[in-house]
């Protein structure tokens, strides 16, 4: 008989009305990846447990064990057809807090009370679901994680450890990267062993970027499917979807074959460079992108440039598009990870940039050093005339 | 007044990243030192749907943040812009190094200290911590309904409810409009592609004279600002600051670079090269 309070990787599974998001698969194959090295190095046998809320989702349970989970915990309501913040909160937190329940799924330890570690996807539904769970929950979350190790660490903290070493075991180390891109930041969450704030904190959860990992589907694979029937009160049901309609983005990046993107680097002449840039576009029939800081709106530009093209439907990267077009222009763009990310299947890739570090040179075919203000109107001439030559 | 709509915005204090303004590194970090801290972008568009409501019912709008003293500044540029009756700073060095859960907790309290809240708005995430996470954990641990990525929003007075659209961008999937209901208090986090409406002239003049009041009013900001430490505000100890954060920052690095199998051509830019990358971008367009 084993005793641990904490057992177990619960993912949560996204999807709309039964439409599975791409993080879903690329968690599950990262939590394969990570229990698998997990219970090598640790001799146990935790389990990757898929959560599955929906109506009619029993299709999904058996693609979430191909995609690498060992069980599936499903829900299956109309209430739960599409994703409800409060609603999966509370469905989500029964289900992880219930020995029962999760003991039909997987081997579970006598004691058990949560999972140790939870993983949800960094977009519109997991990244507020995570945080409503783990306030539930009362543990700590990392978001937009692109990195995951477990390891045993000694920690020296003021608060955690009162300023002595404690050793802290199987220990998710939460890559994420800051708002730059150029920092990466490990969080660590962990349980305050000093006696004056004792707690436990578990479990360690993050919210993962899509796009990062890749999915491993092996259909030979078999699992555990059990369902969870919930009950809910009135007050659950507070928030009522009262209409709902699927859209077009209103940047379609992902439809272009080729796209022009630019980055801060038209910072000396914000106005006359998005003219240049747009020439260049219509030249190529290319929609127009930008890298993230752009959306943030960082300069004094008119109203009707910064409406158009400073808007978040033309982030490439991870919080934005993931693209792949035949050919992709990155203009002023120095190439954080995160924007390298959403473009790196591009199949050929042009970058003009003035900087020989930016790291945007290793990711492209070819690299034009320059400034856009030399280089484009040379470029918009020559692609013309040869345009015209046909 | 029983029909009054009382609303409490949360706010950041956070870098200016606008051109001009911030300072980075050589290696492409942030220089803190040198760039200044403003209200947050998405504290501003928080601020600015506060203000819809100020314009359209009345609404009495109190604003809070946790910060240092000097995060007043955030609050008197939002007060600027939704012409705030109360500004509320909870700064403690207690309150310091918190994780979301922890400030969400200080929120939480300094919400409920506000007596009775219909409606709480925050933004959409902080441009420099991007976790987007305090807002709902703020309302799950009001209680509170929670919508986030609301794109516009209308209250209804008499009955206390709440109706928003939302927008859901689904990485890799499709994108959803979604109208939704639910009976206030609620928390909303507001989406970055809000837009507020004024319909009508009376809105409008309204919305004109209201701005006028707010930017004489801000000039005298501290009139309407309380500070708060962590004993007056009545906090858990134990659950904010550092002893209520689950997680610690362990260690900040350098990203390393992307690993590619692109081999790169690096060209100048002189004429003959331009040509070559041309033809190849020709080729391309016309490869179908």
């Amino acid at each position: 008989m084993i005793f641990m309070k904490y057992q177990h990787l619960f993912v949560h599974f996204e999807h709309d009305d039964g439409n599975p998001a791409n993080v879903s698969f690329e968690m599950l194959g990262e939590a394969r990846r990570l229990m698998d090295d997990f219970n090598r190095k640790y001799s146990l046998n935790e389990k990757v447990i898929a959560i599955i809320l929906g109506h009619n989702t029993k299709p999904l349970c058996e693609k979430a064990i191909h995609a690498g989970a060992d069980a599936v915990i499903f829900a299956d309501h109309p209430e739960l057809r599409y994703p409800k913040i409060m609603l999966d909160t509370k469905v989500i937190c029964s289900i992880v807090r219930d020995r029962k329940t999760v003991a039909k799924a997987v081997e579970v330890s006598e004691d058990y009370e949560k999972p140790r570690y939870m993983f949800f996807g960094a977009d519109a539904i997991g990244r507020h679901l995570s945080s409503t769970v783990l306030a539930e929950l009362e543990s700590g979350l990392a978001s937009d994680v692109n990195k995951l190790v477990v390891d045993d660490v000694i920690i020296t903290h003021e608060h955690k450890t009162k300023g002595k070493p404690e050793k802290y075991e199987k220990i998710s180390f939460m890559y994420r990267p800051d708002f730059s891109g150029f920092l990466w930041t490990q969080i660590l969450c962990l349980d305050n062993k000093n006696p004056e704030i004792a707690s436990e904190f578990s479990p360690q959860a993050c919210s993962i970027i899509p796009g990062v990992f890749q999915p491993v589907i092996d259909k030979s694979r078999k699992g555990n499917i059990v369902e969870y029937e919930p009950t809910f009160a009135g007050k659950d049901l507070r928030i009522r979807i009262t209409k709902r309609e699927i859209i077009k983005s209103e940047v379609p990046l992902e439809d272009y074959n080729v796209v022009v993107a630019f980055g801060r680097g038209i910072k000396d002449a914000p106005e006359s460079n998005i003219k240049l840039i747009e020439q260049f576009a219509k030249v190529l029939n290319a929609e127009v992108a930008i890298s993230l800081p752009l959306s943030k709106q960082p300069y004094p530009v008119s109203q009707s440039i910064k409406s158009t093209y400073f808007i978040p439907a033309r982030v490439v990267g991870t919080s934005g598009k993931k693209i792949k077009p035949k050919l992709y222009v990155a203009i002023g763009i120095s190439g954080a990870a995160q924007h390298i990310i959403g473009m790196k299947e591009s199949e050929f890739v042009v970058s003009i940039n003035p900087d020989p570090d930016a790291p945007i040179k290793d990711e492209s075919d070819v690299y034009i050093q320059g400034r856009m203000e030399d280089v484009l109107p040379a470029l918009i001439d020559s692609v013309k005339k040869l345009k015209g030559g046909k | 007044m029983q029909n009054t709509l009382n609303i409490a915005i949360i706010v950041k204090l956070e870098p200016d990243l606008s051109e001009g303004n911030v300072s980075y590194n050589a290696d492409g970090t942030l220089n803190r030192s040198q760039t200044r801290s403003i209200l947050g972008p998405h504290s501003a568009i928080a601020s600015r749907a506060a203000f819809y409501s100020k314009v359209l019912y009345d609404a009495n709008i109190k604003v809070c943040t946790m910060g240092p003293p000097i995060a007043d500044i955030a609050l008197k540029q939002a007060l600027e812009i939704c012409n705030a009756d109360e500004l509320h700073l909870y700064s403690d060095r207690a309150f310091a190094g918190a994780d979301t859960l922890a400030t969400a907790e200080a929120l939480k309290t300094g919400i409920e200290r506000m007596g009775s809240i219909d409606l709480v708005i925050g933004g959409h995430r902080a441009v420099d911590g991007e976790t987007g996470q305090t807002g709902p954990q703020a309302a799950w641990k009001l209680g509170f309904n929670f919508l986030g990525n609301v794109i516009d929003y209308n209250v209804d007075l008499a009955n206390k409810m709440l109706h928003a659209r939302r927008l859901i961008e689904i990485q890799g999937l499709y994108s959803i409009l979604e109208e939704v209901e639910c009976p206030l208090p609620a928390l909303i986090a507001i989406d970055p592609s809000y837009k507020e409406r004024y319909n009508t002239v009376s809105h409008r003049l309204k919305y004109v004279r209201l701005q006028k009041e707010a930017r004489k009013r801000s000039e005298n900001y501290k009139q309407y600002l309380k500070v708060w430490n962590a004993k007056d505000l009545g906090v858990d100890m134990k659950k904010v600051g550092l002893p209520g954060s689950p997680t610690i920052v362990y260690k900040v690095e350098k990203v390393p670079r992307v690993k590619t199998s692109r081999k790169t051509k690096i060209i100048h830019g002189n004429d003959s090269e331009l040509l070559d990358v041309s033809t190849k971008i020709v080729e391309m367009l016309n490869s179908k």
